[in-house]
């Protein structure tokens, strides 16, 4: 009899993890958080490769089919050396979020220096060669995901401030990629819930019929440390600050042994998703911060989430 | 016999504390930092005033001399007359810049959300127009520099994370970015545990005098101190010359007793032209105070600030 996989909504590739430090041609700690393309039937995708000196750099992964990678020989973003942004970069870089508008790749990701951490962005056409654009955040911010195209004239993007001490999701504007404002609050952590104690914005947002759907994840801290589980929003199309629904389950929790055991246990930490044609989600998740996963399900099923009561956790749940 | 300054640079006036909760016209828990201006022979103080429900708002105090003020008996600005969700709490540590025919006011909004530094621009402090949040919470200590940087405003805030002063740059007020570092607290020092803008920065002839609060945490609570720094005037996140020593620390007993005891925090300072720098401070978040000294004197500090 098949172990069950308990009671998530999403479906695990029965193959996970698709990538671990053996499939990584160089030497390293850990290879986790990604963010994948598909253009042109193919897909590519960022990985963080933590080092075994302790800190993360960004290497290229590649696919035909979304599910078996080959990662490039050589890591294709480190840390600056030169300039400011060798003070900026210090202790590394992590969880790149790739957003594609108007034809660029512009990747979004966490700069960690002697001050704390914060968004920078960089742009890249050909995922070889990558400008770095700007520091956008001030220090203590991370997970910032850039909306796919501008609303109401603006960029925008979503992202994790610490306010009065607590990790909620936030949305800011900007004219011009460089310049952040109107900053405004889109949703907090929930008591009683699976997402108690902080929130952040995984996944690029995804431009829906019902809205803007996004993929977050939410932090339960235990006294044995943190769960992370990845959950479902919906954000309004013309005002993100406005959430519309959220799931009241998780979509994916930690369950399996690759889920469970690593560097940091206990964390499904989704931060890309692939829409195929046929309305199938490819989710991508770094496992216990130590290998790369993903799960699908229906489109449909990530937007009924947003919208379901709790009892209809069991109905929704994937094929 | 005068008093001895005892270790400071700064001289207390001999009327301090200049206002205290009894000044307040109605009642109130506490007197917060004061922001400061000169309109014409007028001196007007900004005050946060906190409720005896614990909201705090920013309250309007008018002095000929600069050192007895009148405080008047409504708020400026308050959480109740704000449209934002952001400023629900409290509005609090306002900091006043002159810059294009526009007093701007730099304050703290509070909400459940968080702390965030919000913007406000009068041209009479009669009437207030609200620019709304300029920050992402938990920022701090936010001052407008009296100057543009390449057509760009510059603001100096405390992110909350790095317990350090930064600067961000706007075209327009609304949106900012490209922060810059200027200065951290230092291991060993006065100020080895957090750091914030105190004044807005006062042009000088060597540049920019940033007076700025330094922070040591002990093991009965912080000690929070005044401390002087300059930066470049083309330049201003350059750190030119920083004090090795506080010029002015609680000593006083309306600096060591009150709600939060062995606090001098300055929002404001003025600079007349005959070279006096009078700094005005809250003490112990209790009452509002004033100390002055020629200001040739806070640079000499700044460049040469032995210790012993």
């Amino acid at each position: 009899m098949p172990p069950r996989t308990g009671r998530d909504l999403l479906h695990r590739w029965e193959r996970n993890p698709i990538l671990t430090l053996d499939d990584v041609p160089f030497r390293c700690n850990t290879v986790f958080n990604c963010t994948p393309v598909k253009a042109d039937g193919r897909y590519i995708m960022l990985v963080r490769v933590e080092g075994l000196q302790g800190y993360s750099v960004f290497a290229l992964a590649r696919s035909g089919d979304g599910l078996h990678f080959e990662v490039d020989r050589k890591p294709v973003m480190t840390p600056a050396l030169e300039g400011p942004w060798a003070l900026w970069e210090e202790n590394g870089i992590e969880d790149p979020r790739i957003t594609r508008i108007d034809g660029v790749y512009y990747v979004m990701y966490t700069a960690c220096s002697r001050y704390g951490h914060y968004i920078a962005l960089a742009r890249t056409e050909d995922f070889q060669h990558y400008e770095r654009m700007g520091v956008v955040s001030g220090p203590g911010n991370k997970d910032g995901v850039l909306f796919p195209e501008k609303i109401n004239g603006l960029y925008a993007r979503l992202d994790r401030p610490f306010g009065n001490g607590v990790g909620s999701i936030w949305v800011s504007y900007s004219p011009d990629l460089i310049h952040w404002g109107r900053s405004e609050r889109a949703f907090p952590p929930r008591a009683r819930y699976w997402d108690s104690y902080r929130i952040g914005a995984s996944c690029p947002p995804i431009r829906t019929d019902r809205g803007w759907l996004e993929i977050y994840h939410g932090v339960k801290m235990t006294s044995a440390g943190p769960i992370y589980r990845a959950g479902a929003a919906m954000l309004d199309l013309d005002n993100p600050a406005k959430l519309l629904g959220r799931s009241l389950i998780p979509l994916l929790s930690p369950r399996e042994e690759y889920e469970r055991i690593g560097d940091v246990g206990n964390v499904v930490f989704a931060s890309g998703a692939v829409v195929e044609d046929d309305g199938e989600v490819k989710l991508y998740y770094g496992a216990a911060d130590t290998s790369i996963c993903v799960a699908t399900g229906p489109l449909e099923l990530f937007i009924e989430s947003c919208f379901a009561g709790e009892e209809a956790g069991d109905g929704a749940r994937a094929k | 016999m005068p008093i001895r300054a005892d270790n400071d640079i700064i001289v207390r006036s001999p009327h301090n504390p200049l206002i205290n909760i009894h000044d307040i016209p109605g009642r109130c828990s506490d007197i917060w930092n004061a922001g400061v201006v000169r309109v014409g022979a007028e001196h007007l103080l900004l005050l946060t005033v906190e409720s005896l429900e614990g909201r705090s708002g920013i309250y309007k105090a008018h002095s000929y001399n600069g050192t007895h003020f009148t405080v008047e008996d409504r708020p400026l600005m308050s959480p109740d007359d704000s449209p934002s969700p952001y400023e629900s709490l409290s509005i609090r540590d306002p900091r006043i810049t002159f810059l294009d025919d526009c007093y701007y006011v730099v304050y703290l909004a509070e909400s459940e959300m968080g702390l965030r530094l919000a913007m406000a621009r009068t041209r009479d402090f009669q009437s207030v127009e609200r620019l709304g949040c300029v920050t992402q919470p938990d920022v701090k200590n936010g001052a407008l520099f009296p100057a543009k940087f390449d057509g760009s405003y510059a603001l100096l805030e405390r992110p909350n994370a790095a317990n350090s002063i930064w600067m961000s740059f706007s075209a327009d007020l609304a949106f900012w970015g490209t922060p810059r570092v200027v200065m951290a607290p230092r291991g060993g020092y006065w100020d080895s545990d957090r750091i914030g803008a105190a004044a807005p920065p006062i042009a000088i002839e060597e540049g920019w005098l940033l007076l700025y609060y330094g922070e040591k945490i002990t093991s009965a609570g912080p000690l929070v101190r005044l401390g002087a720094a300059v930066l470049d005037r083309q330049e201003p996140w350059k750190v030119l010359h920083r004090s090795n020593i506080p010029i002015l620390s609680p000593r006083e007993k309306y600096e060591r007793v009150g709600d939060i005891p062995n606090v001098i925090f300055s929002c404001g300072a003025l600079l007349s032209e005959d070279g006096e720098l009078r700094v005005y401070y809250g003490a112990s978040d209790s009452c509002i105070c004033m100390g002055a000294v020629p200001v040739e004197e806070v640079v000499a500090i700044c460049k040469n600030g032995r210790a012993f």
